[in-house]
């Protein structure tokens, strides 16, 4: 294949008042010289925001992604933001008309239908790519390579977290929402199963929310990490749903790595706000490097498999939490 | 009292030093006497104090006119029957922490101080360092609302000496969540300011498989609300020149951090960049004076208390970590799985 990637942009599901389709992926893809948005349709949600996407963006919209499928528009990829419940359906659909998917997290409900997804789009033979995008952040992808590389032996520990400043927290709490994105970023850099979750925190608050879940995980080879993850109240100088706190340390036989995942960056100073302010590419603008890679050579680093993996850790970790007891995670299927 | 407190030091390694430079910076009280079992030790430390008296019998300077309190800085093992001792030779006691090392000897020395009206408070220096006072008197002040979490972290390299070393052994130091995971599950507890519930704690031996005792350990402790605090604690880390601490304090209001290089300029020099310390307060000055405040009648701001409850979490940690499973704290303090 060669030229622009062509993309239909299908679903306008969210969490809240988030709307990942139109606030995230939209703008990203519209700015991309490599992609061209050709259309746009919902999926089980009411037509009101895919018209006006179709509008501003000055589209076609389908009635329906059913609809889109069957239209002669040339489409190379699926760019797919489906209502959480019918995700799933929504993907199944896509990846047996054989086109590539770029799919919002989660990609479904339980790592079994996950892997179910994942199945299909290695029989169908496209790509499958979840927005796992914080795996891609230029500091999270230095450390990648730093750690693969031997820079600091072999890594024996990691300690991550990630806390989002306001926003709209997750109806079901942030580890079937945010906790994703540290878990996913723990298992790239060591490469290495997760054998044993034990979770704890998340108590639901007085004034409505959770307090940060943590999660203490056993990997193959006795490596351990330990991954925070939550959302705390809105704060001055942050913007709504972005990380207060992203960071990582990955400590290994010969030395160690500290990373603030929210760098690079600048420090911005005015009379009206302190803020910072990011100096390299959006992890957005990376995950679709990992989608135009899989899309014109088949290959990604990104793969559906990696969000059977997280999902398997999350649900041992939902486990874990309901039972305050520590859970075999190859139990989980 | 007119003249200076008079204080005896029982056992002079290390950690002893600190304790007599507090001494010798503080007006209110003087060292009078040193105990150690080893006498070439004893005489070396005696030398150093300006000849002070010196003694392998506690007993002996227990029984001294000029004593009044003591203050112990022996192997962990050793601590509750010295401690037993003090008390009843009706003399205040500042105990290196932890207080004992099973929770029915911590609460037997609490309770011997208390029936004899005499201040016993354990040596849990880190509620003396700035850091640590900074953080109580922000959770305090309101401004962070209910604390959900604390993350907390020290880190180091290797600072131990050979296989003889007292602190690796289990018997004699209780492990390592006894001897320094003790300091973090304390100033957690401290911290959260609620009655702890549980523990679930993992251990490594990373610098050698042959360790008797842990040397990194992950320790969680939740409380009775439902926040959550991450203890880790090294002597694992490599280079062994690595020196960390992380703090982070999230709340309903707001997120406390302070980060590795918040308290530390950046030197470079032939030996690459590292951190410079900043000059902070004494913590074992300010350890010393509490201690002298209390003995005064002051409230103590280490209450046996909490040293009980240091000893139980640690044990707990311990436990957790040998049986891989989350530990009760109601089942250790009521005896019930002492």
């Amino acid at each position: 294949m060669t030229g622009r990637v062509r993309v239909l942009a299908a679903g306008f599901g969210g969490i809240g008042t988030q709307n990942h389709q139109q606030d995230m992926y939209l703008p990203a893809v519209t700015a991309d010289p490599r992609f061209d948005l050709v259309a746009v349709a919902p999926v089980a949600e009411g037509p009101g925001r895919a018209r006006a996407a179709a509008e501003h963006y000055g589209v076609v919209c389908h009635e329906s992604l059913d609809a889109a499928l069957q239209a002669k528009d040339a489409v190379d990829l699926v760019c797919l933001a489906a209502p959480y419940e019918r995700r799933a359906d929504a993907v199944t659909a896509v990846l047996k008309s054989g086109k590539h998917v770029l799919a919002d997290k989660p990609l479904a409900a339980s790592a079994e239908s996950a892997a179910e997804l994942a199945a299909l789009a290695d029989e169908v033979g496209v790509a499958l790519v979840p927005a796992h995008h914080l795996r891609l952040g230029a500091i999270v992808a230095s450390v990648r390579g730093a750690v693969h590389a031997g820079r600091i032996g072999l890594p024996w520990n990691v300690q991550a977290d990630l806390l989002v400043a306001g926003g709209d927290p997750a109806p079901g709490g942030e580890l079937a929402n945010l906790a994703l994105y540290p878990v996913d970023v723990v298992l790239a850099l060591l490469g290495l199963p997760v054998t044993r979750v034990y979770a704890c925190g998340a108590a639901a608050l007085p004034g409505g929310g959770q307090a940060p879940v943590t999660l203490l995980l056993d990997h193959e080879r006795g490596v351990r990490s330990t991954v925070v993850c939550g959302r705390v109240p809105a704060l001055r100088d942050i913007e709504p749903s972005t990380p207060v706190v992203h960071r990582y340390r990955v400590s290994g036989s010969h030395g160690v790595v500290l990373a603030d995942a929210r760098k690079p960056a600048a420090e911005l100073h005015t009379a009206h706000r302190h803020t910072a302010v990011g100096t390299g590419r959006s992890t957005l603008s990376a995950l679709l490097d990992a989608v135009w890679a899989a899309v014109r050579t088949g290959r990604t680093e990104l793969t559906a498999w990696d969000a059977v993996r997280a999902g398997r850790v999350l649900e041992a970790a939902a486990r874990s939490l309901r039972t305050g007891k520590p859970v075999d995670s190859r139990s989980v299927r | 009292m007119s003249r200076p407190l008079g204080v005896v030091v029982v056992g002079v390694g290390f950690i002893a030093d600190a304790h007599i430079a507090a001494l010798a910076a503080q007006s209110g009280a003087r060292l009078t006497w040193l105990v150690d079992a080893a006498p070439g030790r004893l005489a070396a430390a005696a030398h150093r104090n300006g000849g002070v008296r010196a003694t392998t019998d506690l007993a002996e300077a227990l029984a001294s006119d000029d004593v009044d309190a003591v203050i112990v800085c022996t192997p962990n093992d050793t601590h509750a029957a010295i401690a037993l001792q003090v008390a009843a030779a009706g003399k205040h006691l500042l105990v290196e922490k932890p207080l004992a090392i099973t929770v029915a000897d911590a609460r037997a020395v609490a309770d011997a101080f208390s029936a004899a009206g005499l201040t016993v408070m354990a040596a849990h220096t880190h509620r003396s360092y700035d850091y640590a006072r900074t953080v109580k008197q922000t959770i305090e002040s309101g401004e962070l609302g209910r604390v959900t979490l604390v993350r907390l972290a020290v880190l180091g390299g290797w600072i131990w000496p050979d296989w003889h070393a007292w602190v690796l052994e289990p018997a004699r130091s209780g492990g390592h969540p006894l001897h320094n995971g003790v300091h973090l599950l304390d100033l957690a507890a401290w911290w959260l300011g609620t009655e702890p519930r549980s523990v679930h704690a993992r251990g490594a031996r990373v610098t050698s498989a042959a360790l008797d005792i842990d040397d990194h350990l992950e320790m969680v402790l939740t409380d009775v609300r439902g926040a959550t605090a991450i203890c880790e604690m090294s002597r694992a880390h490599r280079p062994a020149s690595f020196g960390h601490r992380d703090l982070l304090v999230v709340g309903t209001e707001g997120v406390l951090q302070l980060d590795w290089q918040d308290e530390a300029a950046l030197v470079v020099d032939e030996n690459g960049v590292t951190a410079l310390p900043a000059a902070t307060a004494d913590g074992f000055a300010i350890q010393l004076a509490a201690w002298l405040d209390a003995i005064a009648g002051e409230p103590p701001v280490m209450p046996v208390a909490d040293a009980v409850t240091a000893v139980a979490l640690a044990v707990a940690a311990q436990r957790s970590i040998e049986t891989g499973e989350p530990v009760l704290l109601g089942d250790l303090l009521s005896g019930a799985g002492a």
